[in-house]
């Protein structure tokens, strides 16, 4: 046969949607909001709590959502909830973003690499659920607990954008790139 | 090969809906068109275009090898200068291939001629590997058409397979310019694709893409742009304000900056030079190349970078015809021979093949009642029955 043997559509068809929504799977993590509420649990290995905060605070000022004013910031993470990002804008301003509010571990709990520990955050309209950097509610549980797979991955980098627009022109002039 | 007429599906609309294929229809006019279908053998769809589709691009990677080591031939290519270090680089460290469409005029019998490449934008791929499958199904449920009948098209298979090779970590971005419904529908086809190989998707469109203090490119929530499909061409992309970020932004581009040599009509009289006389080539020179003179005064002028068939003149006993005009060949042309495509009741089909990862994956005819296939062409069905 010179046929695919099925063809499958996730979002583009409004059949499948609907039986793929709540499957999603969830896995093992553990979410603390400091590295001594870590060391105090004893589920938890103790040098595994100090690697995993290490590396959710280094990845936090790459990671956490920017802005570039502290009034942005917080309005969405409330006030007092936003500190100054080591970057800076191509104009030399300042650049802001939200506190750390605690860190999500998984590697350890499943035994296998591929999760890493990242920063949590709390939102200002939802302040009792912990997000990732990418926005994604990971609950309010302490300790271990169970949290959506797509949670888990890395999140990505955040930057401040200081320009846009400038791809599109051709597409202005010429129309639809069919080729 | 044969043209046969057949009852379309009383509800393709819907299942077309259903399945989210919302630009079937051009301007009011049909754009899928499944009142006929094109029959080939599986002798033809082997011999006649899949061997030659997977020998052709090996003969482009000898073309893209040349390039890189001669400035003088990324000069004749009119890739500008300032960018001629990142192409080459491309090319050295290997970054990965996606997608592209071989055109060629194919009557059934005697070697398929291959007209160009669309070797980076290509559309029509959603069509192709998605709503022809689903029309190849039916129509033989339906006994439309007989049980026994195939396709060459393994090309959903093939994308979700390539894209989940790539080594994508964190977010893949897909992105085309806006305003037109069918680059739309090829970038969501091809995020819903990617979902399906594991991967984390976000959809923008070409103009919002920005710029952080470190030269690296955001999308629209600030996120910075580590993987990116465009569905927008190389030499657009680099004649534009941002190109000057492109070498150092650190985004991973789909399809790498090499293909720029391939999908550029200049490719056809390089292939000529360095494989002349192969089968499935046409003969081709750079405009104001002296050897031109072989061709008389009959021939096709193309611009050197151009889409949806604008701007290609055919020269016949020094009359020219131009079907689809348009802004292109400011760049400069190429001349090749003129070979007609095959004439079916009326229409001219050209057999598109696809490739996925360097790999023949399907085809798509689409016919137009020029001899240059224009945007406006109809999407035709195909089938192999012995």
């Amino acid at each position: 046969m010179k046929r695919s043997k099925s063809i499958g559509l996730v979002a583009m068809s409004a059949s499948v949607i609907a039986l793929t929504a709540c499957e999603e799977p969830a896995v093992d993590a553990a979410v603390f909001e400091t590295l001594s509420q870590c060391l105090a649990n004893g589920d938890v290995d103790r040098a595994q709590c100090e690697a995993d905060f290490k590396a959710a605070k280094e990845q936090h000022a790459k990671v956490a959502p920017k802005y570039t004013s502290q009034t942005d910031c917080e309005a969405d993470f409330g006030a007092q909830q936003c500190e100054t990002a080591p970057y800076q804008t191509q104009s030399g301003g300042s650049v802001f973003m939200p506190l750390m509010m605690g860190y999500m571990m998984g590697s350890m709990l499943s035994g296998r690499t591929g999760a890493a520990s990242q920063p949590l955050y709390r939102s200002k309209d939802d302040r009792n659920s912990f997000r990732t950097a990418d926005n994604k509610k990971v609950g309010n549980t302490i300790g271990r607990t169970q949290v959506a797979r797509s949670s888990t991955r890395a999140p990505s980098m955040k930057t401040s954008t200081v320009s846009r627009g400038g791809f599109g022109a051709r597409a202005r002039s010429f129309g639809s790139v069919a080729g | 090969m044969q043209r046969v007429t057949v009852t379309p599906r009383d509800d393709w609309k819907t299942t077309a809906a259903e399945h989210g294929f919302n630009f079937h229809s051009i301007d009011g006019d049909p754009y899928w068109d499944e009142s006929a279908f094109y029959q080939f053998t599986l002798e033809q769809i082997e011999n006649d275009l899949e061997d030659p589709v997977e020998e052709l691009e090996s003969l482009c990677f000898s073309v893209v090898e040349r390039a890189i080591a001669d400035e003088e031939v990324l000069e004749r290519l009119a890739i500008p200068e300032a960018y001629w270090g990142y192409v080459t680089d491309s090319w050295k460290y290997q970054e990965k291939n996606f997608y592209g469409r071989m055109d060629f005029s194919y009557s059934g019998t005697g070697p398929a001629k291959l007209l160009e490449y669309n070797a980076d934008t290509p559309t029509a791929l959603y069509e192709s590997s998605i709503f022809q499958w689903v029309w190849l199904e039916q129509a033989i449920e339906r006994g439309l058409i007989p049980d026994s009948c195939d396709q060459f098209n393994s090309l959903h298979e093939r994308i979700v397979e390539a894209l989940s090779k790539f080594g994508i970590d964190g977010s893949f971005h897909l992105a085309c310019a806006s305003g037109s419904e069918e680059d739309h529908g090829t970038i969501a086809y091809l995020e819903d694709c990617a979902r399906q190989a594991g991967l984390e998707t976000r959809l923008m469109e070409i103009e919002a893409i920005g710029i952080d203090g470190d030269g690296r490119f955001t999308d629209q929530a600030d996120l910075i742009i580590e993987w990116l499909f465009k569905l927008y061409p190389w030499e657009w992309l680099f004649a534009e304000e941002f190109a000057k970020n492109i070498p150092k932004s650190g985004t991973h581009f789909i399809e790498p900056a090499w293909k720029i040599i391939l999908s550029n009509k200049g490719l056809l009289p390089l292939l000529w030079e360095m494989h002349e006389g192969h089968p499935n080539l046409l003969p081709a020179y750079f405009e104001g190349d002296p050897a031109a003179a072989a061709l008389g005064d009959t021939f096709v002028r193309k611009p050197l970078y151009s889409r949806e068939g604008q701007n290609i003149e055919l020269q016949r006993n020094g009359n020219s015809e131009i079907p689809h005009p348009g802004d292109y060949g400011s760049e400069g042309h190429i001349l090749q021979a003129y070979h007609p495509l095959p004439l079916f009741d009326g229409n001219y089909p050209m057999a598109g093949c696809w490739l996925i990862a360097s790999q023949p994956a399907g085809m798509c005819i689409r016919e137009d009642t020029t001899f240059v296939t224009g945007d406006d062409a109809r999407f035709i069905p195909h089938v192999i029955l012995d």
